[in-house]
């Protein structure tokens, strides 16, 4: 059985399964909006690293939607 | 060295005491030639400044005409000027603001066929489009000529800002490949218009004096609601279509405009 972490989502402490991805994150806390972008310890992350990334044990991740009115 | 008349000396003289500006970056501002794309809420605003700060010369590009909705937030414009084209109306006040700086207006869109002939000879690009799709035919255009070009957007309370400086930081396309036009308008607080419109010709100022823009390999974002302000740290993305080594490889495809 997966060990589970504490991480920070969106700024609130989020406690998750190891091994968790920013994939799976974003299935997990329904980030629906396909243009969002996310940061990784304040770190810009692209969508081909989404799979590849597991988050650790004090990570911090924002979702973010993008602005583009003017 | 200066070519500053005594009356330039005066008008700039709160900015040319700033010991990184002195007159030799008057100067450089005056020989400088910025192209301003957009003349809504941040444009209204990067406008007037990048006038006021003497910017020798700028283009302003924008096809709308004042509407009632505008004026929220586009504080280049008042209740008479509904129903004039913006590129006519802001040349006129940026015009009566300095004299001095000398405005290109452009009444139009921004497209694959024109952008090239509209960049050209630029200094730098400031974005200030309501659109994803203008956007990233600006940045292909930036791409392809290497004119920086500083991105700035805004929606409700909130902004985000970067700098891109062709062949060095990610481009749009490299952070934003899969962005859907929306369809309907976000709503947007005039104040933070007028924040991610400061930054963006903070940014502007600083290219074209020869300091490094802060926000190069740095998207910076702005949550008007609780005031966070947060910089996220860009890397370049390898399978860009634009300005990666995917557009190397695939360069009719992806940079052809």
């Amino acid at each position: 059985m997966s060990k589970k972490i504490n991480i920070i989502v969106n700024g609130f402490e989020e406690e998750v399964l190891e091994n968790t991805s920013i994939k799976d994150l974003i299935l997990l806390f329904k980030e629906g909006d396909t243009d969002l972008i996310v940061e990784y310890n304040g770190r810009f992350v692209y969508p081909a690293q989404y799979a590849g990334l597991n988050v650790q044990e004090g990570d911090r991740v924002e979702f973010i939607n993008p602005n583009f009115g003017g | 060295m200066t070519d500053l008349s005594l009356d330039e000396k005066k008008r700039y003289d709160r900015q040319i005491k700033i010991p990184e500006i002195g007159a030799e970056g008057q100067v450089k501002l005056k020989r400088a030639r910025v192209l301003i794309a957009g003349l809504g809420g941040l444009g209204s605003v990067t406008a007037n400044y990048l006038a006021a700060g003497g910017v020798g010369r700028l283009t302003i590009v924008d096809s709308d005409c004042v509407s009632l909705d505008n004026l929220n937030r586009q504080i280049l414009y008042g209740t008479a000027d509904i129903g004039r084209a913006k590129a006519e109306c802001a040349r006129e006040k940026l015009e009566a603001l300095n004299p001095a700086c000398r405005i290109a207006a452009v009444k139009g869109g921004i497209d694959d066929d024109n952008v090239l002939d509209l960049i050209s000879g630029h200094d730098v690009l400031v974005d200030a489009t309501d659109n994803i799709r203008t956007r990233l035919i600006l940045n292909r255009g930036a791409v392809k000529t290497g004119i920086p070009f500083v991105f700035g957007g805004v929606e409700n309370f909130d902004g985000m800002a970067t700098t891109i400086v062709p062949g060095t930081t990610p481009c749009l396309a490299c952070l934003f490949p899969h962005i859907r036009e929306r369809s309907e308008k976000p709503g947007i607080i005039g104040p933070v218009a007028g924040w991610v419109a400061s930054i963006q010709c903070m940014e502007t100022v600083k290219i074209l004096i020869g300091l490094k823009p802060a926000l190069s390999m740095r998207l910076l974002t702005i949550r008007g609601g609780d005031l966070t302000i947060r910089q996220i740290t860009l890397e370049k993305n390898p399978d860009c279509r634009v300005c990666g080594v995917a557009a190397s490889a695939d360069g009719k495809e992806s940079i052809e405009i």
